[in-house]
């Protein structure tokens, strides 16, 4: 796994023309973005954050789809579970 | 008696995860043609048995495609609406076309539900499932709404 992130660093930077450094810089910000997106869904779906807390924290767009997300697997659940 | 009619999705992601056989826990599981077709142009899963399954044949409404359905998925809603079946999807559109016609829909998740509803996993082994198909499959799904899920397997199993 460390081989094949170091070779698709190489070659994202090289695709790019960017340093790796940048490559890495720009990953981690997503990676901080997901968790952050999965930690303010956890809290609102927990009751924890209010949905205007939630909307403020990571956009309605995204809340929205985790707001669909949710009801989806919730319906799928509570059907697989009395069916 | 529970009849459904699949698209690929299910099919694909419960293969990711090497539980293919899940699906058995339907009775009766039917696959549109276009579905099966597609299943085999992408290589169809490991485990996949199209002779434990119905194949019917089934154009979509055209609407449904100008929506955002592909094929498979248009003709899978329109054979499920057709027989009164539910819809097997993940597709969140697939999704809403369905409610918008009046199909119940389900997806992967449902399915690894129905099996532990039903004595084919224990709580534990689908708890392990929903978080394999968050990580381990193309399924795009958050994490906090697979944990949401399994709190909510486990309340309704304790329950």
């Amino acid at each position: 796994m460390a081989a094949d992130l170091t070779e698709r660093v190489q070659e994202i930077a090289e695709a790019r023309g960017v340093p790796e450094s940048e490559v890495f810089e720009q990953a981690l910000e997503r990676g901080v973005e997901d968790m952050w997106l999965d930690l303010t869904t956890t809290r609102y779906l927990n009751g924890e954050l209010s949905r205007s807390e939630a909307v403020e924290s990571v956009g309605e767009e995204r809340l929205r789809r985790a707001e669909r997300e949710a009801e989806a697997v919730e319906e799928d659940v509570r059907w697989g579970s009395t069916a | 008696m529970i009849v459904a009619v699949t698209d690929a999705g299910p099919l694909i992601h419960l293969g990711e995860i090497d539980s293919l056989e899940l699906p058995e826990v339907i009775d009766e599981l039917v696959v549109p043609e276009s579905v099966r077709r597609e299943l085999e142009a992408g290589g169809a899963p490991g485990g996949f048995d199209d002779r434990s399954v119905e194949v019917a044949t089934a154009g979509g409404d055209e609407s449904w495609v100008e929506a955002g359905l592909d094929a498979g998925e248009a003709a899978a809603l329109a054979v499920a609406a057709d027989r009164d079946a539910i819809l097997l999807t993940d597709d969140l559109a697939a999704r809403d076309a369905a409610t918008e016609t009046g199909v119940e829909v389900h997806g992967s998740i449902g399915i690894i539900a129905l099996a532990s509803g039903r004595g084919g996993l224990t709580e534990d082994e689908a708890a392990q499932l929903m978080r394999s198909l968050q990580t381990d499959t193309s399924l795009f799904v958050t994490d906090a709404v697979v944990e949401h899920g399994i709190e909510i397997l486990r309340e309704d199993s304790d329950g």
